[in-house]
């Protein structure tokens, strides 16, 4: 069989990074082609070289046996390749279908539009992604998992002969994850050829047939699923070992950290939270999207205001009216949204990591830039963070290191109560482990952590005790040592 | 590899490529301290930086509301607010003067407080709020004064700061202009509020999850607006010497000019306060140096024009892709950097050879000149055979009026055969005229002769010509008596008040409703005439209503709908008297429109602007003297009051087609202001 | 479905408000401003400002703004005066003057759509060049002695009148349509919305920008033409504080400045709010000395009645 798609010996810099040398792909009809490597590889830059929305410095893209001499994103639309990037592209003032159809439509901009057709072909597409969103909704109002749905729709809809999906799950839920791999399984019967994109590598062998990995912008090789198990692929990516299990242990627990007694919002719907979290203790928050977690965190960091019950900080009542405050009181918040709330993208990565605690950095003359300066190359390194200088805009970072200086900016508070909202999504597994193991080391340096997350395994192996939450509140708290991925499950449906 | 921790200084400290206006600012001056005389000198250099001075100052104030994505409309506007504040106090209100600045400043604050409440407190978009404070600040300097009113006559130790010297070279309100630069380069690029300003503009969303109080910050920057406006209204005063409800017009736009060339971008996050006063400098320059080298204005906007985009193609062309700056560097850019390269470079090149064929000519002119010179002088064999310079300046560059009567003036001195420097404001700016004056002063002239706009403020300057043994001449509309040596009068605004109401009077029979369509409620020639039309209704005319005073703003289609409405709000109009000259014309059109043929419209303008109308009988008459006449007649009195022909005392001068010409004390006259109507008026043709 | 309108239409709707509470409060003091003459005086006084404030609406959807549209108002005069003057037929006037104010369009949208200058230096840039060009070249003389046909075409006033009238509400009506409608309308919104999204969905922004900023050269030349010949001759300082008009009654009108969000009918109660303030007042009997701070006030209160409306629901900034 000939392949589809061949991608050979591209390469790209970007200033002062190699993002990709000599890369190449190969990609058949029919096949779910899973792309792999460490944050920063170049996966995300080699799929937009595909598309045409970033121009390669050298290399050769093949369709059906065929040189593509120039692509662009129009050009690639007409030879049928559709994508989601990681970035989400989607329009914030236009409505749902609207966004939908802006991807599909085509014909002459003198075209007219048919509104009542696109609000249909919404609906239908998002239920057959199995999302319930009004396609009358403005975008720039849905949460993360709904925009990811919306571009999933909108991909899926371009009935395209490639369907490239750059980290689709990021922000969802098993739920919703489960319900996205049958409508792939759905499109590779029907002869679809699929790129698909994640640091979830349980997933890849539920529904990839093929991975290709890379390596610091180099392709190291392409494997049928089946021939590789979890430790090789990893090996294949960091080019080491790494441990598989989560580092969790038992520690001792301190006092209550954080205590919410009846604590409710009206405007973020959620009531009659009742939670308690100790020094030193990993509170995970389960629930499906929608299930009020993420509103949970905005109110207890003032984002929201919080108009029922209590919150008591160390045993003391406060009342947190704006994030200032939160962050006054030791409370440190980091949002799912990392392109719109977790950093800002077009500064810098030292301005970014001290944002949140520019008052530290104050000085009767002004501020202490070398203090900034130390600040930020010391949470560069731990966390790992791959940039050529400090002073990079996050924007040129790859996904995984921007969510990392997301990351560093609330670690730089030095705080007690950190609220991790999917701290982990769009972050390779060698990171994600550091990032394990950051937690549990601030755990033991007496930090009260509430994480919230929709990756199971996750949840199951870093809470110290898991609450789930449905419709607003939360249902059951379970121990870690009772709490099993169906329990978990079923609480959260409320079965 | 190591991680970098140093910035490199260029992007440090030029992160928006300013450094392309240093460049600029180079050329500029290489280029004027060639064709420009006096331009290179210290004394000049400080008095280009005083004209900065408002300006900056309103600059600087936006430049962080902008860097927040913001933006501030109302700071002319504050201006205005702030002075008729500080002037109305402290003479009618008889507050000491240190107490009427603190009450300036005052207002300033509260201002920029009612901006920053809608703007951050209710969240309504910067751009509306302060369109709307924009007309409700400068309306209700307009309302307090009624437009009218000139406060004047401050104490010379507050003058001091807007027109002394500190060690009789440095101007002193450079010393604010300074001062406030280095607060704001501070809080803006040394403080964490300066950092939060920029997250701000980025994402205010993103800031706010940061921890960042976003209404607070953006408070403070508009009551800080605000707050330097009223500071730049006092610098304002103090340099002109009055204080009036057209202060500050259009400084908005300037200022937002200076801004947005100095690499800020509206969208917010990017920007510096130097970048800005690199913005303003070289705009700044530009003029002076324009009108150093004898330049006709108008070149100014076009090369502003030029400026503004050669700016940006020049940070353009060296910014190469590798440049750490280029953020979102996507396959489009590429290729469009790409593409533009040839054609950007073409235009620099055509750009800079424009600058060098340009200065070539300047070069050729001014050689040519010298050797016509040194000829002359040869030819004649007298030691003292220097060509005479005179420069002329008009109310408006625009105006028709003000056209006819250069056309005068260019015949006299084709006739004497001296150098006749034409100048003038382009825009409403008040204090325009003064920054020609001070250019002239440093160019060094041998006469200059003026069109006074604002009687007051332009004495002072008028003054230190004089010291600096210039022949002033004032022409149409006269300074203070003790600011000139002779004022060439076409005309007294009593006799044009008077005319006009006799005039008024006779078309009406005596009785009955009229409305007066002015130029703009703040124009001081104007509101002098009404004066006087007022006092001659009052002495004379009891049964004569002057029922509307409408304004038009020096535009015709404006002065058209005013009439309309006019013409319907008060049904018993009979006349329109409309006293500004393209406003004269569009009343006629408006009363042609409405097919009135019951009222008639008078006024003072051009009489081949009105021709037809009042041929067609719409228009009953105009009041005007011969406009070319004025223009010849004082080119002839500023020739020889340089050449010591005219002295005070005189009782007569002689000026070439016009033949002996009367002259009283100190003021030639030109004649009685002259009427034209049906009869007459194909006789003139200007 | 109520609240969806609700929600699209919410500015227009606060600043329909504001104007009808003026409307009415103008009524019970003078009800002669209802008479047909003045409505007809406004509407023909106002028709070029609607048809420069409907470009303007569509270059700030796509999250540009242009500052040159008065001197290019003034240019396009006084080409038009000058071709009627040198014998041109009148009727050809209109496409001349629409191709003369395209090309002025096109430069700006080939310096900002290619060459990627910021529109606001851009266009400042030009609108200072063509106002002193055409000072220079004009030295502030006017165009007179035109034909006696230059004049509402030749058609006579009360036709002419509606000439003028017509046209802007057409022009109106159609750009609304289209902006709805048609997928180039819908294009202009993506990409004031999301440039970099939409370029990847394959539109071409560059190209788009280029084109809106022309057919806002082409508006502004027709518009020119149609001020024109409401007059028999032709000042060289037309357009004077035209783009501030412009602008103000654009986002008065609902439309954000930040692109991707705004509507045609807003527009045009924009431009109706501002448009007759000024002679509201006088009907009023207001002192013309306070009209200018009256009317800064009344886009307060506009903006304010948002809040009135209910605009306090949760928008986090
Ligand atoms: N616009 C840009 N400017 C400069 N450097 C860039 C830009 N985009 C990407 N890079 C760099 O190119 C490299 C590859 O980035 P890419 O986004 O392809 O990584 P990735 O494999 O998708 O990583 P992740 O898993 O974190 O998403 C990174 O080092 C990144 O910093
Ligand atoms: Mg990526």
């Amino acid at each position: 069989m000939k392949p589809l798609l061949q991608v050979r010996a591209i390469d790209k810099s970007y200033a002062g990074v190699q993002a990709l040398r000599d890369a190449h792909l190969e990609l058949f009809a029919g096949e779910v082609h899973a792309l792999v490597g460490e944050n920063g590889a170049g996966k995300s830059t080699l799929i937009k070289i595909i598309t045409g929305a970033v121009e390669p410095d050298g290399g050769e893209i093949w369709l059906n046996g065929q040189r593509v001499a120039e692509i662009s994103p129009r050009r690639a639309k007409e030879l049928g390749i559709a994508a989601i990037y990681q970035q989400p592209a989607l329009f914030p003032e236009l409505s749902v279908a609207e966004n939908i159809a802006l991807g599909l439509e085509s014909g002459g901009l003198l075209a007219r539009v048919n509104w009542r057709a696109r609000r249909q072909q919404a609906a239908a597409l998002l239920a057959r992604v199995g999302a319930r969103i009004l396609p009358d909704r403005e975008a720039g109002a849905l949460t993360m998992a709904e925009q990811q749905l919306v571009e999933i729709a909108r991909a899926i809809g371009a009935r395209s002969r490639i369907l490239i999906m750059d980290e689709p799950t990021a922000a969802l839920s098993e739920e919703e994850t489960r319900h996205l791999f049958r409508v792939i399984g759905e499109l590779r019967d029907a002869g679809v050829a699929v790129i698909y994109i994640s640091h979830r590598l349980e997933e890849l062998s539920a529904i990839a047939d093929r991975v290709t990995v890379l390596r610091d912008g180099r392709t190291i090789g392409t494997y049928r699923m089946e021939e590789l198990d979890r430790q090789q692929l990893i090996r294949l990516m960091v080019g080491r070992e790494l441990s598989a299990v989560f580092p969790w242990r038992a520690r001792k627990l301190g006092e209550p950290v954080l205590e919410l007694c009846d604590f409710g919002s009206s405007t973020a719907g959620i009531e009659n939270i009742n939670l308690t979290v100790h020094a030193g203790e990993i509170v995970g928050l389960a629930g499906l999207v929608g299930a009020g977690r993420t509103e949970l965190a905005r109110a207890i960091f003032g984002l929201v205001p919080a108009d029922r019950g209590e919150l008591r900080l160390r045993g003391v009542p406060v009342r947190i009216g704006d994030p200032t405050q939160a962050i006054a009181c030791g409370i440190a918040y980091l949002p799912e949204d990392r392109q719109r709330h977790g950093v800002i993208p077009e500064m810098a990565i030292s301005a970014n990591i001290t944002l949140a605690s520019l008052d530290a950095l104050a000085s009767p003359w002004g501020m202490d830039f070398r203090r900034e300066r130390a600040i930020a190359a010391h949470y560069v390194q731990r966390l790992g963070i791959k940039t050529p200088s400090i002073y990079a805009p996050v924007q040129t970072l790859s996904g995984g290191n921007q969510q990392k200086v997301a990351l560093g900016r609330w670690l730089a508070t030095e705080p007690q109560v950190i609220i991790l909202d999917e701290p982990t999504q769009g972050v390779d597994v060698g990171t994600k482990a550091e990032i394990h193991r950051l937690m549990i080391e601030l755990a033991a340096q007496g930090a009260a952590i509430l994480m919230i997350s929709s990756e199971m395994p996750e949840l199951l192996g870093m809470s110290d005790r898991i609450a789930v939450m449905r419709e607003g509140t939360i249902v059951a708290q379970l121990a870690r040592e009772e709490a099993t991925q169906e329990r978990v499950l079923a609480l959260a449906l409320g079965q | 590899m190591p991680i970098k921790t140093e910035g490199s200084w260029r992007a440090r400290l030029f992160p928006n490529n300013e450094w392309a206006l240093v460049l600029v600012i180079a050329v500029e001056c290489a280029i004027f301290g060639a064709t420009g005389r006096n331009f290179l000198t210290a004394a000049n250099g400080f008095e280009v930086a005083r004209l900065g001075v408002e300006l900056g100052l309103i600059a600087f104030a936006l430049t962080p509301i902008i860097i927040t994505g913001g933006i501030d409309l109302s700071v002319g506007s504050m201006m205005a607010l702030a002075a008729v504040v500080l002037g109305g106090l402290w003479r009618d209100g008889h507050w000491p003067l240190p107490a009427a600045v603190l009450a300036a400043l005052g207002v300033g604050l509260a201002g920029g407080g009612l901006n920053a409440l809608l703007i951050a407190r209710f969240r309504f978009p910067p751009l509306i709020v302060t369109l709307g404070t924009f007309s409700l600040f400068r309306g209700i300097a307009e309302g307090l004064t009624r437009g009218i009113e000139n406060y004047s006559g401050f104490d010379p130790r507050f003058l001091f700061w807007g027109q002394g010297y500190v060690g009789g070279l440095i101007p002193t309100q450079l010393f604010v202009l300074v001062s406030v630069f280095l607060f704001y380069a501070h809080l803006v690029h040394r403080t964490a509020f300066g950092r939060s300003l920029r997250a701000i503009g980025f994402s205010a969303e993103g800031a706010r999850y940061a921890g960042i109080r976003v209404a607070r910050q953006l408070a403070c920057l508009y009551v800080l607006s605000g707050f330097v406006s009223a500071l730049a209204a006092i610098i304002y005063v103090a340099h002109l010497g009055q204080a009036k409800s057209d202060a500050g017009t259009g400084y908005e736009l300037m200022a937002i000019t200076s801004v947005v060339i100095g690499g800020t971008s509206i969208f917010g996050g990017h920007g510096t306060i130097w970048g800005t006063a690199l913005g303003l400098f070289a705009i700044v320059i530009l003029q002076n140096g324009l009108r150093l080298s004898g330049q006709p204005a108008e070149l100014a906007g076009v090369l502003t024009g030029a400026l503004l985009i050669a700016t940006i193609l020049i940070d353009r062309v060296v910014r190469r892709p590798k440049a750490p700056q280029v953020a979102q560097m996507n396959a489009e850019e590429n290729t469009e950097v790409r593409n533009s390269q040839i054609a950007v470079l073409s235009i620099v090149i055509l750009l800079a050879a424009l600058i060098v064929a340009g200065s070539n000519w300047f070069l050729i002119n001014s050689l040519r000149r010298e050797l016509r010179s040194a000829t002359g002088e040869r030819a004649t064999a007298g030691p003292a055979a220097h060509r005479t310079v005179i420069a002329m300046m008009p109310k408006a560059k625009g105006d028709p009026y003000f056209i006819s009567c250069k056309q005068g003036a260019d015949e006299a001195a084709r006739e004497l055969g001296v150098e006749l420097l034409w100048d003038g404001p382009t825009e409403l700016d008040p204090a325009k005229q003064n920054e020609v004056v001070e250019a002239w002063i440093t160019r060094g002239v041998d006469a200059i002769a003026v069109s006074v706009e604002n009687r007051v403020g332009i004495s002072t300057v008028l003054r230190k010509a004089r010291e600096r043994g210039i022949k002033v001449l004032t022409w149409d509309a006269d300074a203070e008596r003790d600011a000139r040596d002779f004022f060439v009068n076409q005309a007294t605004p009593q006799g044009i008040g008077y005319t006009l109401t006799d005039e008024a009077a006779r078309i009406l029979g005596g009785r009955g409703e009229f409305a007066i369509i002015t130029a703009s409620l703040s124009a001081a020639n104007q509101n002098e005439w009404i004066k006087y039309i007022k006092e001659r209704l009052a002495q004379k005319y009891p049964d004569l209503k002057l029922v509307a005073i409408q304004p038009s703003e020096g535009d015709r289609d404006r002065a058209f709908a005013e009439t309309q409405t006019v013409l319907k709000v008060y049904p018993n109009v009979r006349l329109i008297m409309a006293i500004a000259a393209p406003a004269v014309p569009g009343a006629a059109e408006a009363v042609k429109q409405a097919g009135r043929r019951d009222v008639k419209v008078i006024g003072l303008s051009l009489p081949s602007m009105c021709r037809t109308y009042i041929h067609e009988g719409i228009i009953e008459s105009i009041v005007l003297w011969n406009t070319r006449d004025l223009g010849y007649l004082t080119v002839y009195a500023a020739q020889a009051a340089a050449t010591g022909r005219l002295k005070r005392g005189d009782r007569q001068l002689e000026a070439g087609r016009l033949g002996r010409v009367e002259v009283a004390d100190d003021e030639v006259r030109l004649g009685a202001p002259f009427i034209f109507n049906r009869e007459n008026i194909d006789r003139f043709d200007f | 479905m109520k609240s969806v309108i609700w929600s699209r239409y919410k500015r227009e709707l606060a600043a329909a408000v504001a104007y009808l509470a003026l409307l009415v409060a103008v009524g019970a003091v003078a009800p002669s401003f209802y008479s047909a003459a003045n409505l007809r005086d406004l509407l023909v006084n106002n028709a070029p400002v609607l048809i420069v404030a409907t470009g303007m609406t569509m270059v700030i959807i796509v999250r540009e703004i242009d500052i040159s549209v008065g001197s290019q108002f003034a240019v396009c005069s006084v080409v038009a005066g000058l071709l009627a003057k040198a014998g041109a037929p009148i009727p050809l006037l209109i496409p001349a003057l629409i191709a003369v104010g395209a090309a002025m369009g096109a430069l700006n949208g080939w310096l900002i759509g290619r060459l990627r200058i910021p529109s606001i230096i851009a266009t400042l840039a030009m609108y200072v060049a063509w106002r002193d060009a055409l000072r220079w070249a004009t030295q502030g003389a006017w165009v007179q002695g035109l034909p006696d046909d230059f004049q509402w075409f030749g058609l006579g006033q009360s036709r002419g009148q509606w000439l003028i009238v017509a046209a802007a509400i057409a022009l109106l009506v159609f750009f609304a349509w289209a902006l709805r409608n048609l997928r180039a309308g819908r294009a202009l919104y993506a990409v004031g919305s999301q440039r970099e999204a939409a370029r990847l969905l394959g539109l071409n922004p560059s190209a788009l920008v280029f084109g809106v900023f022309t057919l806002m050269g082409a508006l502004v030349g027709l518009a020119a033409l149609l001020n024109a010949v409401r007059f028999a001759t032709v000042p060289s300082n037309a357009g004077t504080g035209l783009e501030l008009k412009a602008i103000a009654s654009v986002v008065v009108g609902g439309t954000a400045i930040s692109g991707g969000r705004g509507t045609l009918i807003g527009t045009l109660i924009g431009t109706a709010l501002l448009g007759t303030t000024g002679t509201a007042l006088t009907f009023a009997g207001i002192n013309p000395f306070w009209e200018k701070a009256m009317q800064g006030a009344i886009i307060l209160v506009a903006l304010i009645s948002e809040v009135a409306l209910g605009r306090l629901t949760h928008e986090p900034r």
